[in-house]
């Protein structure tokens, strides 16, 4: 019976999106209730795939019995079974943050559930085309969660991204469509064997071309990236926290599929441009992402162009197709979901008590949150790549891959990389402990009492870049202090726990990736 | 704000329009018929559930841009279109999950043989088709149309499926 379990796994929680839906014409406010009870269930599922997926190494489903190539196959291996746990994870400890930060709204748990349902069948899929559709289900239920809180800046955002994530599901599509036309197949493993040996034809460079820019879109590589900020920026932080930690990483997850399982290592070698031409690619997003995240003085903003950053770098490690590149590009997506949820989290959880929401208001905070300031320093070292930690693990296998491979050019990026993100959290450790005592901050005026009026105006005096400090003014709460629960707290202290330990972790990966590893 | 516009503001974007009303009333039972038409087949002829359902949903915009969108909005119900895209959701999966629960894989209309039934692959894809998508894409566009007419301010239950 252990194959029910994937496709029970996307329809759980799409099933469980209409429950609050149905809620809402009696009640408000349960939709958290259905989510909670779904992501917990969904957490067993995924914990009884990864478990399948360990002792037989790949765990298949043919859905409605039609065998490839006709039919839609799922599959879960070594290489969707980190994902799938991330996603369930994840999706289960946003919940724990969402309950005090809001929003409330039923109709916002069925995007959610529907997103947590298009993740997985993304995740989970083994054909090309009905990649496509969860790749479309997981951007609509996005678009959705980026503008919850119902605000204009968020509608714009979401709209920005609305359009771009369309124009990148259809050049996808487009890939999708030459892939069919050359094969005849839209199931991976027969489009693989298919292509084989037809590697130079210029539909089947067309299509790599297309698929390849349509999921860089959505994983926000640079330059493809500028719906990103703007959505991480102005989406309600339970809402940021759980895409920054899922979507961009699943987009990410979809390039390693089509590299590794459709055009596989061979199409590489027997093209090598377009190996460089991801790597190019992937290189300048590693550059750019760390070099604009370095200048940002909005946390929110920082944390998104650092994302741009990192996914380069995941997409450089399964571009490199070595052993080392992509092992390392897996632990680095992982991880960096983890990270930056935790670091959003974070962000929300400083946003909500302090109302700090760019460098400059973290002045000192590492002594009035020190709970969340030092999962904040734990998280951005990690982010760093400083051993021992996830962070690390990521950065040194794609590196070593990179030399092993020759690209030593990846290897300097890399470096450089680590090099500007050290600066950028450097500030950011620097505000939270280091913060001259005698600048009058925002601490000064806002100090757990209502008076919240005294401390956004404390913060405006402070403040030496006044633009971010607009944003309070049509948001109204983002600059007063709001509840903060025990359990947005313990989501990012057990974020920054998991990232460190996962630090010790190589073994579990490489004997998960075994199987797949190219 | 000029007089004109104020006019407009007072009085709504609806117009009573007899032209509007009388097409509406003469082509709004020949839209529904096809849009069943195209809903029925799709098992094993041209047509699907998403077309039809399309069709079937455009029915209730006609009526809403000829007789105003909130008295069609009442005559509906309020939560008519909600449970209606719900209820395609819910159909979809309980064919995916029964056929699971008769020992198939998901969605394996084979498994349905087990059941007294008169050729159960084609009745399991209508289900889905009809019962299914039909549903849920009707119920969405209606739903989405009139979330969108009742702007930002808009109660969750007033329509259904925005996310969907």
């Amino acid at each position: 019976m252990t194959d029910v379990l994937l496709p029970l796994l996307v329809a759980v929680p799409v099933l469980a999106a209409v429950a609050p839906l149905l809620l809402s014409l009696r009640t408000t406010e349960t939709g958290w209730y259905v989510a909670a009870v779904t992501c917990a269930v969904e957490a067993t599922l995924a914990a009884a795939v990864v478990r399948a997926v360990s002792l037989d190494g790949a765990v298949r489903h043919v859905v409605g019995g039609y065998e490839r190539p006709y039919g839609i196959e799922l599959v879960a291996d070594g290489l969707s079974a980190p994902v799938v746990a991330l996603v369930a994870v994840v999706a289960l400890g946003v919940l724990a943050f969402a309950y005090t930060a809001g929003p409330r709204r039923n109709s916002f748990y069925s995007a959610y559930l529907l997103l947590v349902g298009g993740l997985m069948g993304v995740t989970v899929t083994g054909d090309l085309f009905n990649m496509f559709v969860f790749l479309e289900i997981t951007g609509l239920a996005t678009y959705a969660l980026v503008a919850a809180d119902r605000s204009g800046r968020s509608a714009v955002a979401a709209l920005k991204y609305l359009i771009l994530g369309t124009t990148g599901a259809s050049l996808f599509l487009i890939g999708v469509g030459y892939a069919f036309v050359e094969t005849g197949t839209l199931n991976m493993v027969d489009l693989a064997d298919r292509l084989a040996g037809g590697y130079g034809d210029r539909t089947v460079l067309a299509s790599f071309g297309f698929i390849l820019v349509g999921l860089g879109l959505k994983t926000a590589v640079f330059p493809l990236h500028t719906w990103q900020p703007d959505a991480y920026t102005y989406a309600p932080d339970t809402v940021t926290t759980f895409i920054s930690a899922l979507v961009s990483t699943v987009a990410a997850y979809a390039v390693g599929r089509v590299i590794l399982t459709v055009f596989t290592p061979a199409f590489f070698e027997a093209v090598p441009a377009a190996r460089t031409a991801v790597l190019v690619f992937a290189a300048v997003s590693i550059l750019a992402g760390s070099a604009l995240a370095a200048v940002q003085s909005e946390i929110k903003r920082l944390l998104a162009y650092s994302s741009v950053s990192q996914f380069g770098l995941v997409v450089a490690g399964f571009a490199l197709v070595t052993p080392d590149a992509v092992l390392g590009a897996v632990i680095h997506l992982v991880g960096h979901g983890l990270m930056k949820g935790g670091l959003f989290a974070a962000a929300g959880v400083m946003a909500a008590r302090h109302g700090a929401r760019t460098v400059g208001d973290y002045a000192r905070l590492g002594y009035r949150s020190p709970v969340v300031a030092g999962a904040v320093g734990v998280l951005g070292v990690v982010l760093v790549g400083v051993p021992p930690s996830v962070g690390f693990l990521g950065k040194w296998y794609i590196a070593v891959g990179a030399v092993r491979a020759g690209a030593w050019p990846i290897a300097v990026v890399v470096f450089l990389s680590t090099l500007l993100t050290l600066s950028y959290v450097a500030r950011l450790l620097e505000r939270l402990y280091f913060a001259g005592s005698t600048e009058p901050t925002v601490a000064a005026g806002a100090d757990a009492d209502a008076d919240a009026g005294t401390g956004a105006e404390a913060g405006v005096d402070v403040d030496p870049d006044p633009d971010p400090v607009a944003d309070g003014g049509d948001r109204p709460d983002s600059r007063a202090p709001a509840a903060v629960s025990t359990g947005m707290v313990a989501v990012v202290v057990a974020a920054a726990v998991v990232a460190v330990a996962l630090g010790f972790a190589t073994a579990a990966f490489e004997t998960f990736l075994g199987g797949v590893l190219p | 704000m000029s007089d004109a516009a104020g006019r407009d503001a007072e009085r709504g974007p609806y117009t009573e329009s007899e032209v509007i009303m009388s097409t509406v009333r003469v082509v709004t039972p020949f839209v529904l018929t096809f849009g069943l038409f195209v809903t029925f087949h799709g098992a094993d002829s041209p047509g699907g559930g998403f077309q039809g359902g399309a069709l079937v949903g455009t029915v209730v915009l006609m009526l809403a841009f000829a007789f105003g969108i909130d008295p069609t909005r009442r005559w509906l119900g309020r939560r008519a279109v909600t449970v209606v895209a719900c209820l395609g959701v819910v159909a979809f999966a309980a064919v995916g999950l029964g056929a699971v629960a008769l020992g198939g894989g998901f969605l394996e209309y084979t498994a349905y043989e087990a059941l007294p039934l008169h050729d159960p692959v084609k009745l399991g894809i209508e289900a889905v088709e009809v019962g299914g998508i039909g549903l849920i894409v009707g119920g969405v566009i209606a739903g989405l149309f009139f979330l969108t007419a009742a702007g930002p301010a808009a109660d969750d239950a007033d329509a259904g499926g925005d996310a969907e």
